[in-house]
């Protein structure tokens, strides 16, 4: 990675302004990322001094700032709290502490990342993202929205909906990217189901959720849905895991993770 | 550009680029006790703590520091001496590449959670790699200094 400026933004008008100003200009968060990239930048905006950096606790919903850190949102009590904890640990499976202490929030889901373990915990549940200019759009459509998104990504939310949830990093050591996630919650009855690092960016299942959700969920219904959803998603090879071999583990863990959030 | 820092309590400034990596602004400014290992983000031997946070020095721009507090373990000698002593009595290093970082993930352990369980050390520690040991010494050694043997 190549920088040749790099700029704290005095607000978010002042940072959307300067991140149009040339198409080599980017917004950093963490940045942990960047540097494994050969890319060239004219300037990088940071947005540490804009106060994006808490964590609001409000009656429907968790609101947490785009620069709250890894390490802040999975020791915020407020998220350990919510969906019987499985936000918190999904974040906690990312890399050591003091990589949590430096990768934010923002920048996990931002970046869309096919390893991402956040966009995995968070997907299955009811969470918005919220940008400057004054834009909200569902985690889930962000995730499909085609080419890079314009704005500036400020903070989420995250409803409270009393979920129930699971979630599995398959990893190969204890600093690995993930060779599967699965991450999976029951909010308000419906059962939700995603599967990420296949290796492509988590994703729900669509299908299989909408067979658990017209048909009683028992073993059989169980072991269907754990089938459809690896038919419906995309699977590939990676050098360490074969695609047949995901697709195993796929199945295994949704059965499970299906037990214990039922 | 310029970084205004402070460096083990005393306020430092640096010239640096804007792509440049805070362990390579503390390295070429004689602070050699910060040491790279792997470079991208996996083995810890790089751990500085900034404003107290245990973070990467290899992978964290030296423009990310600005005002902030940084202690390398220079900073932090009585408490290194300490786990040193802790990690000799067990055994718990052989090529010492890796106890600068250890000692400040540690350092910082002791500072938010001098009570720690034994998953609590593990799970603080898991960004630290050791090639030498097989980390169950280390366990001993850190259970140690923390309980101040």
């Amino acid at each position: 990675m190549r920088v040749k400026n790099y700029y704290y933004a005095s607000s978010l008008e002042d940072a959307f302004s300067r991140l149009h100003e040339s198409n080599k200009n980017a917004i950093i968060a963490g940045g942990l990322w960047m540097k494994k990239t050969a890319q060239e930048y004219d300037t990088l905006i940071d947005l540490s001094k804009l106060g994006l950096d808490k964590i609001e606790d409000k009656k429907d919903e968790v609101v947490v700032g785009a620069m709250v850190t890894l390490r802040e949102f999975e020791h915020s009590p407020v998220i350990q709290s919510l969906n019987s904890g499985m936000t918190a640990f999904a974040v906690r499976e990312v890399m050591g502490l003091q990589f949590r202490n430096m990768a934010t929030i923002g920048g996990s889901i931002f970046g869309r990342y096919p390893f991402s373990d956040v966009i995995a915990g968070l997907i299955v549940l009811d969470v918005a993202l919220h940008f400057y200019p004054e834009a909200k759009m569902s985690l889930v459509d962000y995730l499909s929205y085609k080419g890079k998104y314009d704005g500036i990504l400020t903070h989420i939310s995250i409803k409270k909906d009393n979920a129930k949830g699971y979630f599995k990093k398959v990893k190969a050591t204890a600093l690995d990217f993930p060779l599967l996630n699965i991450s999976i919650s029951k909010r308000n009855n419906k059962l939700y189901i995603a599967l990420g690092s296949r290796p492509m960016t988590a994703a729900l299942c669509l299908k299989a959720m909408d067979y658990l959700d017209k048909n009683p969920v028992d073993d059989e219904a169980i072991n269907k849905a754990s089938e459809i959803a690896c038919e419906e998603l995309m699977f590939s090879d990676s050098t360490n895991i074969s695609k047949e071999y995901r697709i195993d583990l796929a199945k295994v863990y949704i059965r499970r993770g299906l037990k214990e959030v039922l | 550009m310029t970084l205004t820092c402070y460096v083990n309590g005393v306020l430092r400034t640096f010239d640096v680029t804007p792509d440049e990596y805070l362990a390579d602004t503390l390295r070429r400014n004689g602070f050699f006790s910060v040491r790279e290992g792997c470079n991208e983000s996996a083995c810890g031997a790089c751990t500085v703590l900034l404003d107290d946070k245990p973070v990467l020095s290899c992978s964290i721009l030296s423009a990310k520091a600005e005002g902030k507090h940084i202690t390398t373990v220079d900073g932090i000698q009585d408490e290194a001496k300490k786990l040193s002593h802790c990690f000799a009595e067990e055994g718990a290093d052989q090529c010492g590449y890796c106890n600068v970082g250890f000692a400040l993930t540690v350092y910082s352990l002791k500072k938010h959670n001098k009570n720690a369980t034994d998953e609590e050390i593990k799970e603080y520690i898991v960004g630290n790699l050791c090639r030498c040991t097989g980390y169950q010494s280390q366990l001993k050694a850190i259970k140690a200094y923390l309980k101040g043997e």
